[in-house]
């Protein structure tokens, strides 16, 4: 029997806890809160930041960042999007997650040449292949909004597909949309990864300690090539998602979004400093997130004042981890 | 050597990045070819610049072919337009500079940043350049500007145009792309002015609501508001991707036959939403038209036919216009700020006559 002192310590705990007495807080101020439309609404808002925190996750564990990520996604959509305007591809969906999932490769495996062979910091690179790819975007491939509807039947059928739909009571419909089996199907192939194979050794060994991975027999090269790689190519299909759910590819948009995911990350207990983190912990962070910032109306809260809200609830969030560390240490000693 | 090796693999990864990027094409759009026909007597052998905020995007597109339609009517004056390739203030200065090099004699500016072109305005007048501007009611060194329409008549046009939508009464809200952008703010405010004093069965619930001119924050804030708001009716709003944000949310809860929503927007970015009812009604200026008054007034101060009265700040009494110009065949006069009424009001019926 692990002791409440024990169970305390894990980030997920803490974070479910606040997740559960967050949402009774707000059901008690607004009651629609538990109503299916808006649950299914939530799960929504948690697709696009999940998808990408799943490769965040893996390259925090690695010891790495990478902020490139969003700039793969609008590349990869974007391109792929102009593509079947032009019609040079077919509007075929599994063509089109292919080639959004090569390109994202691509892309991260540029990444992946300067950190792993010229180990350069991936915070450095990250940052410059960010405003890097996007920057040959605009200039090269384009920079008007297109809409799914006017180019793709099949990308127009995907941001149409539910998973569920369910009777408002007050008229209407609820639906969860089917990517939200995408984030799911995601998460637990890097949770599968990270868990049992050697491969997921190698990712926490080396975010651990890189000189004794690297003594050990961990190929580190290797290693940080398939990391970031397999950000490019999540990346990649989380951008062309993105142009289903939001029905168009705007080659501006998915601009910042790497701070919200970074942050869910590591709320969910993921180290900074690599080595530490879980697929649980960070989809419970991912929707603490989204749960702070999507309940604000719901709450009553005027719109003055929701950024002074959501900067508070961030300081909060991002404190938890720190009391919970003091913890540990005085239960250690 | 051997990092010599890996930066040239570096390279090469980056030059191919770009080839590829360069063989994807780009499509062009094409515009209908109408003019509004002449209206003066033009003598004079007349340059005309027309400088936009941005090259290449499709609203400017569509301004440079009211351009054409200058250059149409009246053949003795050359009327073009240029712009810089970002939307970059200084550039635009730039432009500004190489247009007085080669010698305009009049110049139409759509400021980017209205304070970073007052000093090129500035040497223009001095050295007897005509400046009219657009888009900018409080630019310094200018003979004129001019605007599509007074902001407080507009948002009360949209709330008219809701109002009817909801059969004047229940709850409604508003979008603005932030609380801070001006025009946003006096759109919406002139309009919950306007349902107090009109329409009394009209609920305005919640607050304003920002967007920061993102569709998807658009679409989950609508989503919030809902649940918040069962009973919400319609919404108005202001940043062009309001509507296509607040749309997909409406339509998404099967809820196009309930809620009333107008707004700003292009039909080229809410088509498919105006076709499918989630979206009633959005408006629009015609950028071909507001170019196209830009250089009238232009040619009208060069050829020295501009009304006494106007330099006063006063309209002469028969009114001032140009009646071949919908939206701007009486304008009215504000220091010397012309306003026209140049909405365009486009629903299901008509939105396919646009390309922009």
């Amino acid at each position: 029997m692990p002791s409440i002192r024990n169970l305390l310590m894990r980030q997920e705990v803490i974070i479910g806890l606040t997740i559960v007495a967050l949402s009774i807080f707000i059901g008690l101020v607004n009651p629609s809160f538990f109503s299916t439309a808006n649950v299914f609404r939530i799960l929504r808002a948690t697709i696009i930041v999940g998808m990408f925190a799943m490769g965040v996750l893996i390259v925090l564990i690695s010891g790495g960042i990478d902020v490139s990520f969003p700039a793969i996604a609008v590349f990869a959509m974007y391109v792929t999007v102009s593509l079947i305007r032009s019609g040079t591809l077919p509007d075929n969906l599994i063509l089109s997650y292919i080639l959004a999932a090569l390109i994202g490769l691509g892309l991260g495996l540029f990444n992946a040449i300067f950190i792993a062979w010229l180990r350069l910091p991936t915070l450095i690179v990250t940052l410059g292949t960010l405003s890097l790819f996007r920057g040959v975007l605009l200039f090269f491939v384009g920079s008007q909004r297109i809409r799914i509807a006017e180019v793709s039947p099949s990308l127009t059928e995907l941001s149409r597909a539910n998973l569920l739909t369910v009777e408002n009571p007050g008229g209407g419909v609820a639906n969860l949309h089917l990517a939200f089996a995408f984030l799911i199907v995601l998460a637990v192939i890097v949770w599968l990864l990270l868990r049992y194979t050697m491969l997921g050794r190698s990712i926490y060994a080396i975010g651990g300690d890189r000189e004794a991975a690297e003594r050990v027999g961990f190929n580190i090269r290797r290693t940080q090539f398939f990391i970031y790689a397999f950000v490019g190519l999540l990346a990649g299909i989380t951008g062309l998602t993105f142009s289903a759910l939001s029905r168009e590819a705007d080659p501006f948009s998915i601009v910042g979004i790497e701070l919200d995911v970074i942050a869910a990350v590591v709320l969910g207990g993921a180290s900074i400093t690599g080595g530490r983190g879980t697929v649980i912990g960070t989809l419970l962070g991912v929707l603490l997130i989204t749960l702070m910032s999507s309940s604000l109306v719901l709450l009553g809260i005027s719109s003055d004042w929701q950024r002074f809200v959501v900067g508070l609830l961030i300081i909060i969030g991002t404190t938890i981890p720190v009391l919970q560390a003091r913890l540990r240490r005085r239960v250690a000693a | 050597m051997f990092l010599s090796r890996r930066v040239a693999l570096a390279l090469l990864a980056t030059a191919s990045l770009l080839l590829a990027s360069l063989s994807i094409a780009q499509e062009a759009t094409e515009a209908p070819a109408e003019t509004p026909g002449a209206i003066f007597e033009v003598e004079g052998q007349w340059k005309v610049a027309t400088v936009v905020k941005l090259t290449g995007i499709a609203w400017f597109d569509r301004m440079e072919t009211g351009i054409g339609w200058i250059s149409k009517d009246y053949p003795s004056v050359t009327a073009f337009q240029q712009g810089p390739a970002q939307a970059d203030a200084a550039q635009q200065v730039q432009v500004i500079e190489d247009l007085l090099a080669q010698g305009v004699d009049a110049l139409c500016v759509i400021p980017f940043q209205p304070e970073t072109v007052e000093p090129v305005l500035k040497r223009a007048r001095e050295n007897g350049v005509v400046v009219i501007t657009h888009e900018s009611s409080a630019q310094e060194n200018i003979d004129f500007d001019i605007e599509a329409f007074d902001n407080a008549a507009y948002g009360v046009h949209l709330m008219d145009a809701l109002a009817e939508r909801m059969n004047y009464e229940g709850e409604y809200t508003v979008f603005v792309g932030s609380l801070t952008s001006k025009t946003h703010n006096e759109w919406v405010d002139a309009a919950i002015a306007h349902q107090r004093e009109k329409y009394p069965k009209m609920t305005f619930v919640g607050d304003k609501n920002e967007s920061f001119d993102d569709p998807q924050k658009a679409y989950e804030r609508m989503q919030e508001l809902l649940i918040a708001f069962p009973n919400l009716r319609g919404v108005q709003g202001s940043a062009s991707t309001d509507v296509v944000g607040v749309g997909q949310a409406v339509e998404e809860a099967g809820l196009q036959d309930k809620i009333a929503v107008v707004g700003t927007s292009l039909p080229s970015i809410s088509r498919d939403l105006i076709k499918t009812g989630a979206i009633d009604m959005i408006s629009f200026w015609d950028p071909a038209l507001a170019g196209y008054a830009c250089n009238m007034l232009a040619i009208l101060q060069l050829e020295g036919l501009m009304p006494e009265e106007v330099f006063e700040g006063k309209l002469p009494e028969e009114g001032f216009g140009f009646e071949n110009l919908e939206g701007y065949e009486e304008m009215t006069l504000v220091d010397r700020v012309f306003f026209g009424a140049a909405w365009v009001d486009v629903t299901a019926e008509n939105v396919d006559e646009w390309d922009f």
